[in-house]
């Protein structure tokens, strides 16, 4: 369906013209399938989350949860919504840095969640999370990946960047 | 999104690869990434300005969605679920390594010294492709997502998170740009 029918705006020649043109197909390769293939092969998906998780997240959440101001998070039930449970992402960074989450939860979106700094110098976020596993990272000053030094690292960090990996349990 | 494929009832349905992939069978996700790969690609390639960018864009999104595919609580929406992912694998990759100023080399440095003379044709698309890397980020992603993949500024805001008036704004200011990058002889 053309864009303009549906706002009602009135075509633009010029910029339809330019338009047409992007909307040409590209050429990339089919080895795009064949390399993703591999790669899920060789390190293959966890994405039946076990009934061991429950441990981990505890764990994680006794050690860091508590008593670290730096990466800390909790895991914490959520009155009236028994699947969803509240869980903090923290890190300790400069005031006048930007800092942002993004993980699985929010499909790695950087505007989607930034994280907001307390006195005490952490800047934190808490976001509703089903059971499961995710992996995220922080985003500081638009620019600079930062792993979660309060989780632990992703095994299967595709991206070449420093990912960490939260696991939330069925209760 | 708009003309999904999987409404051109093509078969198997998007659904039933999704179901199969969840069970287990990694080979029924070929057909799937086979099917958005050009279409999804394109915007990539228009975004981030390259194809290997494009390619690498393309190759993460659908390696996170299969990660993630229990989160597809749609399995026949997988295709706006998958671009959704792509759209911020785009915006995260840009972000990430702040690329912009090194994005689209000059005509001139890309031909050489009068060795090569592309055609008319390849002239103007490289046109274009520099006049859309001249955008700031959020105008070139606007641009692209109301006039190359044809979505309402309703969807748009769904899938940026960004306000409805707040986009008009960008595509306006794209369009005003590419006017005057591209030389725009009708408006005269």
């Amino acid at each position: 369906m053309h864009p303009d029918h549906r706002s009602g705006e009135l075509p633009d020649p010029f910029i339809e013209r330019l338009a047409a043109q992007l909307r040409e197909p590209v050429s990339l390769s089919p080895e795009v399938e064949r390399v993703v293939l591999d790669r899920l092969r060789t390190r293959p998906a966890r994405r039946r989350w076990p009934g061991v998780a429950g441990a981990l997240a505890a764990g994680i959440a006794a050690a860091f949860g508590a008593g670290l101001l730096v990466g800390r998070w909790t895991a914490a039930p959520s009155a009236g919504v028994p699947s969803v449970r509240p869980v903090e992402f923290a890190l300790r960074m400069p005031a006048d840095s930007a800092v942002v989450l993004v993980g699985d939860f929010n499909d790695w979106n950087p505007a989607a969640t930034p994280l907001h700094r307390a006195t005490d110098g952490v800047w934190s976020v808490t976001v509703p999370l089903r059971p499961g596993r995710y992996r995220y990272t922080f985003i500081v000053d638009g620019t600079r990946w930062h792993r979660d030094p309060a989780a632990p690292r992703a095994l299967e960090d595709d991206f070449g960047a420093p990912t960490s990996v939260i696991t939330i349990a069925q209760r | 999104m708009t003309a999904s494929p999987s409404l051109l009832q093509v078969s198997p349905s998007d659904a039933e690869l999704v179901l199969r992939v969840r069970q287990g069978d990694l080979d029924a996700y070929g057909p799937l990434m086979t099917r958005y790969r050009l279409r999804f690609g394109r915007y990539a390639y228009h975004l981030l300005g390259n194809e290997s960018d494009a390619e690498e864009a393309l190759q993460d999104a659908f390696t996170l969605a299969y990660r993630s595919l229990d989160q597809c609580r749609h399995p026949e929406r997988f295709a706006a679920w998958l671009f959704r992912i792509l759209v911020n694998r785009c915006r995260t990759t840009g972000v990430r390594r702040g690329r912009e100023q090194a994005r689209r080399a000059p005509i001139e440095a890309a031909d050489g010294i009068g060795v090569h003379h592309p055609s008319e044709e390849a002239m103007r698309r490289e046109e274009l492709a520099r006049g859309l890397g001249r955008l700031v980020p959020e105008q070139r992603e606007a641009f692209l997502l109301k006039y190359v993949e044809e979505l309402s500024y309703e969807e748009m805001a769904a899938l940026t998170g960004a306000g409805e008036s707040a986009l008009k704004m960008r595509v306006k200011r794209a369009c005003e740009q590419l006017r005057e990058l591209l030389g725009d002889t009708d408006a005269s």
